[in-house]
């Protein structure tokens, strides 16, 4: 019977594909403070999660349990509230659907850069990582560069090609808002909402794992009267 | 004339006392693999075959670039004699390898480069060492083995010499300090993903990595305690392989004289045959160690039980099927227990729930109640009279369960005999959650929404003649907890499936079916009628034993995952991928002494190299063995 357990839950593996949808959405105030959100949906993928958990390893390595992401996570989470200039951390995990919520305020984008580049190091056991030695977001006042952080760029292109191909049903998005409106912006992708105070850039995981720079940023805000 | 004579009956007592690879074959061996028609193999590179499971003990050797753009067919190995693998526990040891005909020394230690000559105790044997593994040639034979002293013997005699040289608690020792866990504990982080340990060609245990070597003791003279087990690991693994090479090369005891079963298949024509001593496998198992010492009598009453437990099997390459037969055997007091069990009637109504253009289904038919009977008069007296009061107790515990349970109510509710199938892909309906957003802010809600997901559809069920007693329980459910709905002729389970897809439950015409297919419980929960499979479909099964399983692999083998096998698993299946074809099992009646399998795969069109198959189906032997 074991072995029938393994075979549905491989069935189960290969049959489903694999749909991720997060969102992160930036909100920045002009002293340079601000909160930030990060959210992951993979509900659309749950029977296919469920199957993984279900068995022990999964193309040769190990699955953790349900257990342990709780436990990594909560880490996580104590982690990121003992960074300086970071308040309110919350991580909220719904382990019915799948759907991670991760939300915090901060000071200064360098605090909130640097608070994420200390728990990445630390992750990594210490060791240093080079793509972690620039900012990614920049904000003068009046106008904020966003880009992808190069880890990330890093991390996808350790992702398999097989799996690669499976974000292309997933969606990207990426909203950044400010307390007064936007004059104009750069990237032709990006979507101004009707109040003129934030901004959506959409695209599926899979083009930005083959392009990051697709939710690369100028934001140039109108100058208050 | 006489001359002639003399010259053909001495060619002839040459003949038939010339040795043969399986005459190497040790009596430690509990299970053989033999390739007997090795010319399928010519075709086959060196570095496809040390990939296989079973070429394990060698592949340090072998994956050294020497086996580098060669076939088996440069190796020096005789074709015209068999290949015998094998694997064994002794009481101290485990030993693996192989035995093989030499048909060209140069040219298999081109192949073995990193065995030197060593001294031979044996007059005749020629013996060579890389590292842990050996080779001894005895004219014409070889046979490469390894021995590996039991960690239970190791640990017991390091601890004896560790203690007596009047050293402290063992795991005082820095590899067990707290301070060493921490250390390990943050370097491979907490949830990481393990990868597959490689072992080291030149030690039998996998070392660590050379920042984690423990330090130097502070009295270079003294060993620490794993130096020191090194030490006593090395001393056995030596002793051993004298007794190991005493029992072959001075006394003779090999498996074909020590077991008359393993001798008479290897008369068997066919491509490959196998042979698996189970008793010997049981009794190396650590629970069994642990009763004969804690419990003889009861261990040595198991032992009878276990003793002529043997499978033992051949593997037939025709033009258009491979076949493998397997006969198990075992002792009449343990056969009397299975031949009960199978005596049971093939349960016709399952058939109505395969649907035609099923993928794989399987059938199994047993009787537990007689089963429980025999083995309750076979098994208890062992408990009751054993010297045990523990074992005793459990006895006596047995006998008043057997007194108190209604078994007639057990065992009419739960039969035995059961069936699944598994129906291809199709799309059921789950939940998601999605994330709306307002487009004056961009400020988004979640939203619960209806979904659908690909799922793989299957069935399965259970023979039953007391319907009242699930029902009781489903009842229950249904009015107690909110997931569990009565639909009349079914009961839906919500998310019962992965969390995420609902289970469908059907009680009726003597069955307990589960099931994540919708359409059968809604439509069809009397059963698919002529879109059923046909008796005639299932003949053998209705015929046969206890098993009977068929699948339609150009289907079932395209939808397995690759994802949860290793590549060489993946080869493996990768044989079948492609090809249409049929796998069948089905099993003979069980008598006291034995049961019949035969799996047949029957393929169209032409294979390219069937040495591969051969290799395939022994490697999967070796692999369910081990």
């Amino acid at each position: 019977m074991k072995y029938l357990r393994v075979l549905i839950l491989a069935l189960i593996t290969l049959s489903v594909t694999g749909c991720i949808e997060i969102i992160d959405d930036l909100t920045l105030n002009m002293d340079g403070s601000g909160s930030f959100k990060y959210n992951i949906n993979l509900s659309s993928s749950k029977v296919k999660i469920n199957s993984i958990l279900a068995l022990d390893s999964l193309d040769g390595k190990r699955v953790p349990s349900i257990g342990e992401i709780k436990q990594k996570v909560s880490r996580l989470n104590e982690k990121l509230k003992s960074e300086s200039g970071i308040s309110n951390v919350s991580l909220t995990a719904d382990y019915t659907n799948y759907v991670f919520k991760f939300s915090c305020d901060f000071a200064s984008l360098a605090e909130l850069q640097s608070a994420i580049k200390t728990i990445a190091l630390s992750e990594n056991g210490g060791n240093s990582i080079p793509e972690l030695d620039h900012n990614w977001l920049i904000f003068s006042g009046s106008q904020l560069n966003r880009s992808v952080p190069e880890i990330a760029i890093k991390k996808t292109k350790e992702i398999k090609n097989s799996d690669r191909l499976m974000l292309k049903e997933g969606t990207y998005t990426s909203i950044t808002r400010f307390e007064t409106e936007i004059e104009k912006f750069d990237n032709d992708k990006a979507k101004l909402s009707a109040n003129k105070k934030a901004i959506m850039l959409r695209t599926d995981p899979y083009s930005l794992t083959q392009n990051p720079s697709l939710l690369d940023n100028t934001i140039y805000l109108k100058k208050s009267e | 004339m006489k001359i002639f004579l003399t010259a053909l009956s001495l060619i002839s007592v040459i003949g038939l006392n010339a040795q043969q690879s399986e005459d190497l074959v040790p009596q430690e061996a509990a299970s053989v693999f033999s390739i007997n028609n090795i010319n399928l193999l010519q075709k086959v590179s060196l570095d496809q075959l040390v990939q296989y499971e079973f070429m394990e003990e060698v592949q340090d050797e072998l994956f050294d670039g020497s086996t580098s753009g060669k076939t088996i067919k440069d190796s020096g190995i005789d074709f015209d004699q068999k290949l015998n693998i094998f694997i064994g526990p002794a009481d101290d040891y485990f030993v693996s390898g192989l035995t093989f005909g030499i048909a060209n020394k140069d040219q298999l230690f081109e192949v073995f480069d990193d065995f030197e000559p060593i001294e031979s105790k044996y007059a005749g044997v020629e013996f060579y060492s890389s590292y842990f593994n050996r080779i001894a040639i005895k004219g014409n034979v070889g046979i490469l083995y390894r021995i590996i002293p039991s960690g239970n013997v190791v640990d017991d005699l390091t601890d004896s010499i560790w203690y007596a040289q009047g050293n402290g608690y063992r795991w005082d020792d820095y590899y067990y300090d707290d301070h060493y866990y921490e250390e390990e504990y943050e370097l491979e982080g907490e949830f990481e993903f393990i990868e597959e340990m490689e072992t080291e060609e030149n030690t039998t245990t996998p070392i660590d990595e050379e920042d984690n070597l423990p330090e130097a003791g502070e009295d270079p003279t003294k060993k620490t305690y794993y130096e020191l087990r090194d030490s006593v690991e090395m001393a056995l693994q030596n002793g051993f392989m004298d007794a190991f090479c005493d029992n072959i090369f001075v006394k003779g005891n090999v498996l074909t004289k020590t077991s008359p079963k393993f001798k008479k298949q290897l008369n068997s024509e066919s491509e490959g045959t196998f042979f698996i001593d189970n008793s010997k496998n049981l009794k190396s198992n650590n629970d069994f160690d642990f009763m004969k010492r804690r419990y003889p009598s009861f261990y040595y009453r198991m032992d009878e039980l276990y003793t002529g437990n043997t499978m033992s099997g051949e593997i037939h390459i025709n033009e258009n099927s491979i076949e493998m037969e397997l006969d198990t055997e075992y002792g009449e007091k343990l056969g009397s227990v299975y031949k009960e069990m199978t005596d049971s009637k093939f349960d016709k109504s399952v058939l109505k729930y395969i649907p035609e253009d099923n993928q794989s289904f399987f059938t199994y038919n047993v009787d537990l109640r007689k089963a429980y009977e025999e083995a309750f008069r076979v098994i208890l007296p062992i408990f009751s009279e054993s010297e045990s009061r523990d074992l005793s107790t459990f006895g006596l515990t047995l006998e008043l369960l057997d007194e108190f349970i209604n078994k007639d109510a057990l065992f009419d509710s739960y039969k035995g005999s059961m069936f699944g199938s598994f129906n291809g892909i199709q799309r059921v309906k789950t939940t998601k959650i999605i994330w709306d957003y307002d487009d004056e802010t961009f400020d988004y809600i979640e939203k619960e929404v209806e979904a659908e997901e690909d799922m793989p559809v299957f069935v399965f069920g259970f023979s039953t003649d007391r319907h009242d007693i699930p029902e009781k329980i489903m009842k229950h459910l249904c009015k107690n907890m909110r997931q569990f709905h009565n639909m009349g002729e079914y009961y839906i389970v919500d998310n019962a499936v992965m969390n995420a897809a609902p289970l469908y439950i059907i009680n009726k015409n003597g069955l307990f079916i589960y099931t994540n297919d919708e359409v059968l419980a809604k439509l069809y929960s009397d059963g698919y009628g002529k879109n059923a499979i046909s008796k005639k479909q299932v003949k053998k099964g209705m015929k046969g034993g206890a098993v009977y399983a068929r699948a339609n692999l150009s289907k079932a083998i395209a939808e397995l995952p690759k994802e949860i096998f290793n590549s060489r698993e993946n080869e493996m299946i990768d044989v079948f991928r492609g090809k249409s074809g049929t796998l069948e099992l089905s099993s003979s009646k069980s008598t006291k002494t034995g049961t019949s399998f035969n799996l047949s795969y029957q393929f169209e069109g032409e294979y390219d190299n069937s040495g591969t198959y051969i290799l395939d189906l022994i490697n999967s032997m070796y692999v369910i063995s081990k």
